[in-house]
């Protein structure tokens, strides 16, 4: 059975938190999610089933001619950044010394 | 609101010129604005470049996912709040050259992962038809932009159905077309394996225009299918006598519904009465069996690959690169503070979700069992494919719902009535709604969805029952 603190641990995973009540609703939330997920379960011999990850299995490959096609400049690149300095984003100091 | 062909016919023989066409849009845009709240961003400049196309010179809005340079794209989320893109779709850059010109960028619901149209960062979108109601979603502002009368097609993204179900809601016509037919760079991702780019109109016949113009291999998206050199728009003529459409019982079988409302009843008579006149049109129509148990676990099959894929998508949203800058001392705790502000709690929890799914221990149990009923519902519909020329359903158990009404979402209408359409994503089929009449002064509609790369075909089918049903240009403005 799922907890809080469960969730709040697959909150951090993905590196963002939530008020109290929000992890409340999550909680109640969850009730529905585990029945639903049972209604998978509930389908004879799946697991025999290869999972699907792409709608078709028509691979459409193709070699791209060995040109360079455009890119983005520095300046665009970094147009979005609230820190800049020396043409890089400014974020703090990872490594001590 | 006329169509792209009846607005075409006023521009070449000059009744109208194509900037006093954007300016009634932008004029219709701010006027409507503040009741029905379609845009995140309305241009107020005209610009266009010249073609030849059947578009040249007509408005149109597109869903604020799709990467516009130098034009706000917020995705209706905070944590895109300012971003201001740096580099164009490939659909927009598409519909530049073809000469279309942008009104708005449309409202969604948050990162499109949802089916309101009331999770925006922006507010929410009402329904043309009745402002106490949802238009759905996630396009919303598509589909409202569209029946308000604002634009003649909008371009959107559809995932689950979030194109086909708010055009139903909205009385309009919502098309997308096969896996990859249309590029997804720039679009930005929601679940790549099941994300479309598609469009939103008033009749079958510009969902054809526009798609022939958009579709086509792209160098900058692996998965764009190479072009299929045939025109749409000219396959809207072929004939259809003796066309084989099947409905699933299990899906339109009112009886089955135990405590079905008297909406329910209505809208699944009216598709009854439906697939009467497809009959009258020429087509052999059958009832096929599908069962029930399958049906109900598309819907968490569906929740759980999206989720799963979202989480992975969206781990490029930190606030360092763009985005407002989080607080804190180490980079951690940057982006950590910016996505705990940035996105709202219905965002977290279906990341929860996703990050529960991907644990080790779940992955079997959860994320590969939704991938395998992913392969057993898309092998019994190619199978049925072989048999059949498209698959006709009602895309909703009921009209546009009340902004304050709540279903149970473990009943038999949530799970199969209300998120079949899930299907055409699961296989990438070609899947469009167009109106289907009124129930309680509401629209609502029928879709149609056939095989994978019969995207002509299934158009043309759409465009003959919409030509019988007579709701060519429905809108509400």
């Amino acid at each position: 059975m799922v907890t809080i603190d469960d969730l709040k641990d697959y909150a951090s995973r993905l590196m963002f938190d939530m008020d109290s009540e929000g992890y409340e609703r999550t909680l109640k939330e969850f009730e529905t999610v585990e029945k639903h997920m049972a209604l998978i379960g509930e389908i004879d011999g799946i697991e025999e089933i290869e999972p699907m990850t792409f709608p078709y299995e028509i691979y459409h490959a193709s070699l791209r001619s060995d040109e360079a096609m455009d890119c983005l400049s520095v300046e665009d690149v970094l147009a979005n950044s609230k820190e800049v300095e020396n043409n890089q984003v400014k974020v703090p100091k990872v490594v001590d010394r | 609101m006329k169509t792209i062909m009846e607005l075409r016919a006023d521009l070449d023989n000059k009744k109208v010129t194509s900037e006093e066409l954007f300016k009634e849009a932008n004029k219709k845009a701010h006027e409507y604005q503040d009741e029905y709240n379609s845009f995140v961003t309305i241009i107020d400049e005209y610009k266009k470049n010249e073609s030849d196309s059947l578009i040249n010179g007509i408005p149109y809005s597109l869903k604020d996912n799709i990467s516009t340079k130098g034009i706000l794209t917020t995705s209706s989320s905070n944590i895109l709040k300012d971003y201001i893109p740096v580099y164009d779709a490939t659909v927009y850059k598409k519909l530049k050259n073809a000469g279309a010109v942008l009104v708005g960028k449309t409202v969604l619901d948050e990162l499109a992962m949802g089916g309101t149209g009331t999770t925006a960062n922006t507010g929410i979108v009402k329904n043309p038809w009745d402002k106490t109601r949802q238009i759905g979603g996630s396009s919303a502002g598509s589909a409202a932009s569209v029946a308000l009368g604002i634009t003649p097609f909008s371009i959107a993204s559809d995932t689950g159905d979030s194109i086909r179900k708010p055009a139903a809601f909205g009385g309009v016509v919502g098309f997308k077309p096969t896996y990859g037919r249309i590029s997804r760079y720039g679009l930005f991702a929601f679940a790549s394996s099941l994300d479309h780019v598609g469009c939103l109109t008033r009749c079958v016949e510009d969902c054809a225009i526009v798609t022939d113009i958009l579709k086509g291999k792209d160098e900058r998206d692996m998965t764009s299918l190479p072009d299929d050199g045939v025109k749409y728009h000219d396959m809207l003529k072929n004939d259809i006598k003796g066309k084989k459409l099947f409905y699933i019982k299990e899906i339109t079988d009112k009886e089955l519904y135990k405590d079905a409302s008297e909406e329910t009843k209505k809208v699944l008579d009216k598709f009854k009465e439906t697939i009467d006149k497809c009959k009258e049109l020429g087509f052999i129509v059958e009832e096929v069996s599908i069962d029930e148990k399958l049906l109900k676990a598309i819907y968490p099959s569906y929740m759980t690959i999206s989720c799963a894929e979202a989480t992975s998508n969206n781990s490029n949203l930190t606030g360092i690169i763009f985005g407002p800058r989080g607080e804190g001392n180490t980079i951690n705790d940057i982006m950590f503070d910016a996505r705990t502000k940035g996105f709202s709690e219905l965002i977290k929890r279906r990341f929860i979700l996703g990050s529960y799914i991907l644990l080790k221990e779940n992955q079997e149990r959860l994320f590969k069992n939704a991938q395998r009923l992913r392969r057993i519902i898309v092998n019994k519909m190619n199978d049925l494919f072989k048999e059949y020329d498209a698959m006709i359903l009602p895309t909703s158990g009921g009209v546009a719902p009340k902004f304050d009404s709540d279903i149970d979402r473990m009943s038999d209408r949530y799970l199969i009535l209300e998120n079949h359409m899930a299907i055409g994503n699961f296989g990438g089929y070609p899947s469009i709604t167009i109106p289907n009449g009124f129930v309680d002064d509401m629209p609502i509609g029928i879709n149609i969805t056939g095989p994978q790369f019969m995207d002509g075909e299934v158009l043309n089918i759409a465009y003959k029952i919409e030509e019988h049903l007579g709701f060519k240009g429905l809108g509400k403005e």
